[in-house]
């Protein structure tokens, strides 16, 4: 436990609104109340690449249908999504998958800080949610060419997953990544439109085996 | 200094501008990027040969900096739809209108034949902040100052989002920034409607070459 205490991608931190319009913070207070009431069986909690898979079609299409509630935050890294979940994200609900897309915003952070930060994320969720099974999707690569934050991410993937065979059955490891990078080592914008993000082109070949992963997981 | 992905995506830009002959360019930070995708951008804007020069985070330097070097090179938009500014942290309201201005004063003396919509700053953030008197006071500041370039003007299209109570919905803006689908839709159609009577009221260049 000594190594988490200082690692900053396992250290629950919110975010110090520099802005000046206290976004960060009206959304996590709207995820507390909307949970309120709420009966989800799926739960997305991550960065921007969850934010934004709500406003397309495919979310209302595959996901709404699964009871499905998003709890993404454009930015946000390892250590701010371990901070929300432990401040009352997790306290009104009971799903029974959580799916958690976070880490390619850990800048500063080594690949073994990051996935630090993910295992203490889960440990989290495991806590509070002893009965929920975790899904942990893969940091997909990203740039249009090859850089280092590709293969940092890269890095995160096998490290996540070694650790996955450790565990047991609350976790698993879903690689997400439907082969973007092309075969000339680019990535097309018509799959990541800055390549960061995904088009609804890029999220329809993420979700189709995502949703069926869920959907096995829900009808265990 | 510009990042990788920022250059990657301008230059990107560049060779677009190259391939097509748009008739309406949008440029700007992620309110532009964000637009192109949605259902509504292939609805209303893609008909009009529109090209969407967004980049998220951009700031007025950002964009000021792109038009002058190459995405303005190749083109003759007939209209230009400019949204830029409330990502311009360090800027007093002042400064960041008088950057709106410099992009404008660029736009028209690289496109002197073309017209400029600059959209107004949104409101922003769930509860009343003082980012959203900045933006008010940018779009006040604009609003006296723009029509003296000439053929430009602004438009507001930030009137509904605050409600009664001072909230914005995250039904409109699902982070208290970005639109949402539905919130797009409102602005395209009221934005296209404009496009649409601009477009009628200038000479069609082409076909008058022709005669
Ligand atoms: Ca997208």
């Amino acid at each position: 436990m000594s190594g988490e205490d200082c690692n900053p991608a396992a250290k629950p931190t919110h975010c110090e609104d520099t802005q000046g319009d206290d976004r960060w913070m009206s959304l996590h207070n709207r995820f507390v109340s909307d949970s309120k009431g709420k009966e989800p069986d799926v739960l997305f909690v991550g960065d921007s690449l969850v934010q934004l898979l709500h406003e397309f079609e495919v979310w209302r299409k595959l996901f709404s249908p699964l009871h499905a509630l998003n709890f993404g935050i454009g930015g946000d890294a390892t250590q701010h999504v371990l901070w929300r979940l432990s401040n009352g994200e997790l306290d009104h609900i009971s799903p029974k998958v959580v799916v958690l897309w976070v880490g390619t915003n850990n800048h500063g952070h080594t690949p073994e800080q990051i996935c630090g930060g993910i295992m203490a994320i889960i440990n989290v969720i495991h806590k509070k949610l002893p009965n929920a099974h975790t899904l942990i999707l893969g940091v997909l690569p990203r740039g249009k060419s090859p850089n280092r934050l590709r293969e940092r991410n890269a890095s995160v993937n096998t490290l996540v997953r070694s650790e996955m065979a450790s565990l047991m059955s609350h976790f698993s490891f879903l690689d997400v990544d439907p082969g973007f990078v092309q075969s000339d080592g680019s990535i097309s914008h018509q799959d990541m439109y800055d390549y960061l993000h995904l088009t609804p082109q890029g999220y329809q070949r993420v979700c189709e085996p995502l949703h069926e992963r869920i959907r096995s997981l829900l009808d265990k | 200094m510009v990042g990788c992905v920022i250059l990657f995506q301008h230059n990107r830009f560049v060779q677009e501008c190259k391939d097509a002959e748009p008739d309406v360019l949008f440029v700007g930070d992620s309110m532009v990027q964000l637009m192109q995708q949605y259902e509504v951008w292939k609805e209303l804007f893609s008909p009009l040969h529109a090209l969407n020069f967004g980049i998220g985070g951009d700031t007025t330097c950002n964009v000021l900096w792109r038009l002058q070097n190459g995405e303005l090179e190749n083109i003759r938009p007939r209209v230009v739809v400019l949204w830029v500014g409330t990502n311009n942290h360090e800027h007093t309201a002042e400064q960041v209108a008088g950057g709106v201005l410099a992009i404008a004063q660029l736009i028209l003396s690289r496109l002197p034949k073309s017209k400029v919509i600059v959209l107004g700053l949104l409101p922003r953030g769930k509860s009343p902040n003082p980012l959203r008197e900045k933006n008010r006071s940018v779009n006040n500041l604009l609003r006296a100052s723009l029509p003296r370039l000439g053929p430009v003007q602004l438009f507001d299209v930030g009137g509904s989002f605050v409600h009664s109570d001072g909230n914005i919905s995250s039904g409109d803006m699902f982070d208290f920034l970005h639109l949402t689908a539905d919130a797009y839709r409102t602005i395209a159609t009221s934005l296209h409607e404009l496009l649409n009577q601009l477009l009628e009221e200038m000479p069609q260049e082409r076909q008058a070459s022709l005669v």
